[in-house]
């Protein structure tokens, strides 16, 4: 295979290395078009606000929670990408922080990406992360006589689906 | 530690959007119905004949899928998570099975490249005749539209059965390419089909895109202004239909894409009736990627072997399909199952426009405006 140039995500890498030198943790090109960036979570609505208006990721396409039960931590997952600026629409960033499993909060980041509104309330529902300053933080998926804890949860099984 | 849901419980207390509203309001709740595409309800606040705000309520078909996911293996995932979407299952299976093979490592060989293209391609125009038929047409009581639409999808439907075996649900391509190669006399039968479909598609403007009766029901309804759409992250002919020229088939070709000819149809306005257009000229083009793709299909093997387990990291792939951008988060344990599974799908994220739209409208304006967004309620559930 050709070698990939990868200047447009080293250049995305830089900026933001430059602007949060102890906000990013760590960086990973997992591939051509796909950059996860490991940040702290105190840190997220600035790193949002950064990311919407210079680097030009102007909306969210998800937002994902991840379950670690032997490490006692959640990881949320934010997609961002770029519909705006046409030479970076094929660039996927993945913001990616970590969240204590017995409190799991982080600020809300609908003030600065609209698009994360629903993505939010799903993962809140699914993984019972608080996300603050959420305007309308309930629930959108789970029957309303669904009373257990978040189900998404690993410790959450249901066996009658078979063996995990 | 294991929990079911309860079973016995009282009934919860009636859903109420949460700011009182003025004392000449009426709250409705419009479902949880059926409205052609799943279950779903909405909860609107009218003043007269006025719609003043809406609040959607959905998980009425939630099923779980992502959970599921964890528990069935790679291959065994593919049948329940194209079922979000049964009219769209090629794109719901492929926009999967990419993430899958990218941790695996494993390479599709050209010639299946351009068959799962060739499928994707014949979807998204049964889909669009889908909505045609049911989203367009009976919303805005068009019941002619509904017959012919309806009618020359099933010819796309059986064409699709002699090519994977299967009508809605084909579980067409697992990770290393698709099933089966093209059958015998597929070629002729499309290149027919396709003949056929273009003089249809003349037909279905003169009946349904420029009737004056659809033009004023449509026109100017639901608008939604490009820094709006941008700002909500909407996805697919609800992006394009606002100005936005954005298709995961250009801006990231997955597939045979890269080799083949198309345009990207956007429309500035922003209204239903933008919206409508987008999706016609979506199947024009449609035809013209599904007419180079049988020219320009290479001779070869259609597959390669997967394995059947999937390395520790994360893949994240997406693909275009009829609805909008549909990209997958598969994470891999080393094992053959995976240990999640993140569904980022069109529906969900054009949910947000909804309160943008339906507010200030009529109440007979709604069925058109829901109708435009091509919501699909179990695909935004899963």
């Amino acid at each position: 295979m050709a070698q990939v140039v990868l200047s447009r995500e080293e250049g995305i890498i830089n900026q933001l290395k430059s602007r949060f030198p102890d906000v990013i943790k760590e960086v990973k090109v997992d591939r051509a078009r796909r950059v996860t960036i490991t940040f702290d979570k105190d840190h997220i609505q600035e790193l949002a606000k950064f990311m919407r208006d210079e680097a030009g990721f102007d909306h969210v396409i998800g937002i994902a929670g991840i379950d670690y039960p032997t490490h006692k931590k959640i990881e949320v997952l934010y997609f961002a990408a770029s519909f705006s600026k046409p030479d970076i629409q094929d660039i996927v960033v993945i913001l990616k922080t970590e969240l204590p499993r017995d409190n799991a909060s982080i600020a809300s980041v609908v003030s600065i990406w609209e698009s994360a509104h629903f993505h939010e309330r799903e993962t809140f529902e699914m993984f019972g992360v608080k996300f603050e300053g959420h305007p309308d933080l309930r629930k959108l998926l789970t029957l309303d006589n669904w009373d257990g804890p978040p189900p998404m949860l690993k410790d959450i099984k249901f066996p009658e689906m078979g063996q995990r | 530690m294991t929990t079911t849901p309860t079973q016995a419980k009282p009934p919860p207390p009636p859903i109420t959007i949460t700011k009182t509203g003025e004392p000449s309001t009426l709250d409705v709740s419009v479902g949880p119905q059926h409205p052609g595409s799943g279950h779903f309800r909405m909860l609107i606040r009218v003043d007269g004949d006025y719609i003043k705000s809406v609040d959607a309520d959905i998980g009425y078909v939630h099923r779980g899928c992502e959970k599921i996911a964890e528990y069935r293996n790679y291959v065994s995932n593919i049948p329940h998570l194209e079922r979000p979407c049964i009219i769209d299952a090629i794109h719901l299976n492929w926009g999967y099975v990419l993430p899958v093979e990218e941790l695996q490592g494993v390479e599709v060989p050209p010639r299946g490249q351009y068959i799962s293209t060739i499928a994707a391609e014949m979807n998204r125009i049964m889909s669009h005749l889908y909505w045609l038929a049911i989203n367009a047409g009976v919303f805005s009581g068009h019941t002619t539209i509904f017959m012919w639409a309806f009618g020359d999808r099933d010819l796309f439907i059986e064409l699709a059965e002699m090519l994977t075996g299967a009508r809605l649900t084909y579980s067409f391509i697992p990770p290393g390419g698709p099933r089966r190669d093209l059958p015998l006399g597929f070629e002729d039968k499309l290149t027919k089909l396709l003949d056929y479909f273009e003089k249809r598609l003349v037909e279905y403007d003169r009946i349904f895109f420029s009737n004056p009766l659809v033009i004023a029901r449509a026109k100017g309804i639901g608008v939604l202004k490009r820094e709006e759409a941008i700002k909500l992250g909407v996805a697919g002919p609800v992006l394009r239909g606002s100005g936005v020229k954005y298709d995961v088939r250009k801006v990231e070709p997955y597939g045979a894409y890269a080799d083949l000819d198309f345009e990207i149809p956007t429309y500035e306005e922003g209204d239903s009736y933008a919206r409508f257009l987008v999706r016609f000229e979506e199947m024009k083009q449609s035809v013209r990627i599904l007419r180079q793709a049988l020219e320009k299909i290479p001779k070869g093997p259609i597959a390669r072997k997967a394995p059947l387990v999937a390395p520790e990291g994360e893949a994240t792939g997406r693909v275009e399909s009829s609805r909008g951008e549909y990209a997958v988060m598969v994470m891999g344990d080393n094992s053959d199952k995976p240990y999640r599974v993140k569904i980022m799908n069109a529906s969900f994220r054009n949910l947000i426009a909804l309160p943008y739209l339906i507010r200030n409208v009529h109440v007979a304006d709604m069925p058109i405006i829901y109708g435009s967004l091509d919501y699909w309620p179990v695909e935004a559930d899963r």
